[in-house]
């Protein structure tokens, strides 16, 4: 992916001058896992991420939940009796005590949050505070995750929690989509929704989530990331989760696919959505792939492609077309969503379709690959700003046996992105593709 | 296909392949010289724009709001809702004198521009990457301090005003929106800020022209710059050739009413509105307690007022809002269980005049600390502070200025139970204006 000189010397007179780097990710040893830090001083709070190999694909096709039950079980593990929890007015409102308190309650009433993430291949806890709530909290969350709670009364309060997740994800119909073509593309435990759904969970026992968590939560596939305000407090909280995890090494899953055939897959569901979404899953290349770049050059013209001008940028919700890019797996999907209320859901197909057969076809002109490059970029950019979604950048880096700072070198290969570059990968990935609808409840099939 | 499908992908094919005459305004710049080591900095420049500088080049983004004062509803009768808002996104979808429209320029850069407008201020923020930072100040300050409003523009920002003011008719916004009239007898809050779809439509261009060429003043701007940026983009500040140097627009007079007026309306919520006048942002150390009362009951999952609703299908949520004179205490119940939901309300707000135990307490402050400054770890979002409280007259009582040790979270930190309670008692134990949102009775959608 060579760029002509001219080229290359354009793209520096149209940028402008580069303002200070941002500084490089620290590796260091944790006691038997690694820990990657990157310090940012100007911000008051401090967040340690911990990558544990046990997301969805860990599952069998009849343990649908079990990854997300599991980690919301840690989250609803009593904190037990500790000095330092106070009993929160919220709490006493509930009649919780700080014996039976669970163990998110008592990380926010230090004054700091704790939340999870299940993923295809791993689940990642997220604690965020204060260096001195960090502190404070590692020692609970650390003494959660080593002795989790998986009896009836924990299991239940996890289920609940999800199921208030399950509301909210019901109502995208995005994220119902994705969903959808989630469990048409991958296969087996790996296409299984991540947090499962209600009529799963009701069949899982606590001997369920202790042998999952036993088989899986080890520390020699974990990894810990630390951003923001690193110091001592993190240090010890990245030493104290890590130790935290029994010794071991979980054995590597590969990720199978059904790749989409040449004649489209249609899936349809009905929701209480207001118009309907058609959603196109395609195979895509995943981060650390040397077609990830240009795949970031084509969602930027598939975002773009039928959006009207507006004066400001819209949310999701106002646009015609977006997509969702789950780079973090491999194998790895993008989805493009048409939302129906926008535009007609024929006309945005056809559009779609025009778009990358066309890329496919012959190369983009120079106008337009160096229009969506440089709106690639930027948007890759601004997708790791805040402290959670820098340490996620650098989990989804590392748990691919990549840099950490891959997103740095992700950036500017978009810039050497070439158009015999996104002409490749258009017809490598995005000639085929599976159809997810999700149709009004009133409407027929 | 139909023939309208084929059109259209002729259509887009043409614009992939044929060289489009896009990105002109790309060209526009020129290196600005950057400072060897960023610092803070504070300051007016000659043009009379109030900076504030504040960079972390640990940051992967760059933000650059602009803030002035100015009536959301317009200076002068009659009141036009939802006017600085319209104004400020008609500017950004103008095409300017040297080329593309601020909007569409921003989201070439994969950047985000958004317009916030509250009762006294509008704000215009991007969330740029690093390398369009100077960029970014030179178009918005060009653009803003010799703005262009052009028919086109204005189309463009009263369609996605109109949207934008259907989209939160469905949320607690409206409910709060409705609440200023039941505080206030006149001023923005009293009028709202939300507007109507035929409001926003029925506003001319003229009168968005007149606005904004006197709103969006360099001496009446405050420029924020934020994350990986520093001081050399300040030399991109546009002027405004000719402008005399004048002063900045005064804060706009809104009168409590002394007895709060109920309200009943239609809506696309059914909700309660609950609203009380609380201490201007002067007032620092009663503003920071309510602040904190906010929190303590009002915080999703784990508030007080969370706690006692457990799984009733309710919206509940309280904020007090700092305003330079008065600041007010907000609470909105909606959901099918909003009845049900109303007395545990007054009960948290009656216990919330008792001092609260000490562990507790110092449980809910530790959660409440954390919560803001868990709102400001974005270049956008510390944007916001600065602008929000310089706008406001107490840019020194900016959360995010100083961190933990600033003037803000100082005084957090001196909070005590009993100082709580009697912040409670001074402001919200008088009954609240009261507004009630009813659906429309004929089946349809409030606009």
């Amino acid at each position: 992916m060579i760029r002509p000189l001219a080229a290359v010397l354009a793209s520096i007179a149209l940028t402008g001058p580069a303002a200070a780097a941002a500084p490089r990710t620290e590796v260091v040893d944790v006691g038997g896992a690694r820990a990657y830090v990157s310090a940012d001083d100007a911000a008051p709070l401090a967040g340690v991420g911990l990558v544990v190999r046990a997301g969805v694909d860990r599952q069998t096709t009849s343990q649908n939940g079990l990854a997300a039950l599991v980690a919301e079980s840690i989250l609803h593990t009593p904190a037990g009796a500790s000095p330092a929890v106070p009993p929160t007015a919220g709490a006493a409102a509930a009649g919780a005590t700080a014996q039976t308190m669970p163990l998110s309650d008592a990380v926010d009433a230090l004054g700091a949050s704790i939340g999870y993430a299940v993923g295809t291949d791993s689940v990642r806890f997220y604690l965020e505070g204060t260096p001195e709530a960090i502190a404070a909290t590692a020692p609970l969350v650390a003494r959660a995750l080593a002795a989790p709670s998986f009896d009836a009364t924990t299991l239940a309060a996890a289920r609940a929690a999800l199921a208030e997740r399950f509301g909210d994800e019901d109502s995208d119909p995005r994220l119902v989509g994705r969903a959808m073509l989630r469990a048409s593309y991958y296969r087996g435990g790996a296409g299984l929704p991540p947090l499962g759904n209600a009529g799963a969970l009701a069949a899982l026992t606590p001997a369920d989530a202790k042998a999952f968590y036993d088989r899986w939560y080890v520390r020699g596939s974990a990894a810990v990331a630390a951003v923001g305000r690193t110091g001592q407090a993190t240090d010890a909280a990245s030493r104290a989760l890590a130790a935290a995890l029994p010794a071991g090494t979980a054995p590597a899953a590969t990720v199978a696919v059904h790749a989409p055939a040449a004649q489209p897959k249609r899936i349809v569901t009905h929701r209480d959505v207001a118009a309907p979404y058609v959603m196109l899953g395609f195979a895509a290349p995943a981060l650390g792939d040397r077609d990830f770049p240009a795949a970031l050059v084509m969602r930027s013209l598939l975002s773009s492609v039928l959006d009207r001008p507006t004066a400001t940028t819209l949310p999701p919700a106002f646009r015609a077309v977006g997509t969702i890019y789950g780079y973090d797996t491999a194998p790895a999907q993008m989805i493009v969503w048409i939302n129906g209320a926008r535009i007609d859901a024929e006309t945005g197909l056809t559009a779609v379709d025009a778009v990358v057969k066309a890329a496919a076809a012959k190369p983009v002109s120079a106008t337009v690959l160096s229009r969506f490059k440089e709106s690639a970029r930027g948007e890759w950019t601004l997708e790791s700003v805040s402290l959670d979604e820098r340490a996620r950048a650098i989990a989804n880096a590392v748990t691919r046996g990549l840099d950490p700072d891959v997103a740095d070198d992700v950036r500017a290969a978009i810039g050497r992105v070439t158009a015999a570059d996104v002409q490749r990968v258009a017809k490598k990935y995005f000639q085929r593709f599976d159809v997810a609808l999700v149709m009004p409840r009133s409407a027929g099939s | 296909m139909s023939g309208a499908p084929t059109q259209l992908r002729a259509a887009v094919v043409a614009a992939l392949f044929v060289c489009a005459a896009a990105g002109g305004a790309l060209a526009q710049t020129a290196p600005a010289q950057p400072a060897p080591t960023p610092a803070p900095a504070t300051g007016v420049l000659p043009s009379g724009v109030t900076y504030e500088l504040r960079p972390d080049p640990a940051q992967r983004a760059a933000a650059v709001a602009l803030w002035y004062r100015a009536p959301s509803t317009g200076f002068g009768a009659p009141a036009a809702p939802g006017l600085s808002r319209l104004a400020a996104a008609t500017v950004a979808g103008s095409a300017p004198i040297t080329g593309t429209p601020l909007g569409q320029l921003v989201e070439r850069w994969g950047g985000r521009l958004s317009v916030a407008a509250y009762p006294d201020s509008v704000a215009v923020t991007a969330l740029v990457p690093p390398d369009h930072a100077a960029q970014a100040v030179r178009a918005m300050t060009a653009d803003y301090f010799a703005p262009v409003v052009s028919a086109a523009g204005l189309q463009l920002a009263q369609r996605d005003a109109g949207e934008d003011a259907i989209y939160r008719s469905f949320g607690p916004e409206a409910i709060e929106d409705a609440l200023g009239a039941a505080l206030f007898a006149d001023g923005p809050l009293h009028d709202g800020l939300i507007g109507t779809v035929t409001g926003l439509a029925g506003i001319k261009l003229d009168r968005v022209r007149a606005f904004a060429e006197r709103a969006f003043r360099p001496s009446n701007a405050i420029l924020v710059l934020t994350g990986n940026v520093d001081a050399g983009v300040l030399a991109g500040v546009a002027s405004r050739a000719g402008a005399a140097k004048t002063d900045p627009e005064s804060a706009v007079a809104q009168t409590p009413r002394a007895v709060p007026a109920p309200v009943r309306r239609e809506g696309n919520l059914p909700g309660t509105g609950l609203g009380w006048i609380g201490p201007p942002i002067s007032t620092e150390a009663d503003a920071t307690a309510l602040d904190f009362v906010a929190d303590a009951l009002f915080a999703p999952r784990t508030g007080v007022v969370a706690k006692a609703l457990g799984t009733r299908t309710v919206l509940v949520t309280g904020k007090f809002v700092t305003y330079r004179n008065p600041g007010i205490f907000l609470v909105t119940i909606s959901g099918d269980d909003a009845a049900a939901a109303r007395p545990l309300v007054d009960k948290a707000l009656a216990d919330a005049a008792k001092p609260m135990s000490q562990a507790a307490f110092e449980a809910a402050r530790a959660a409440f600390v954390y919560r803001l400054l868990s709102e400001m770890e974005t270049p956008a979002d510390v944007a916001d502070t600065y602008g929000w409280y310089t706008v406001e007259g107490a840019p020194g009582y900016a959360p995010a200025e100083g961190g933990t040790r600033g003037r803000y979270f100082t005084l957090a930190a001196s909070l005590t139970p009993s100082a709580v309670a009697q912040a409670v008692t001074k402001y919200l134990s008088a009954p609240p204006a009261v507004v009630t949102l009813v659906k429309p009775a004929a089946k349809g959608t409030s606009t």
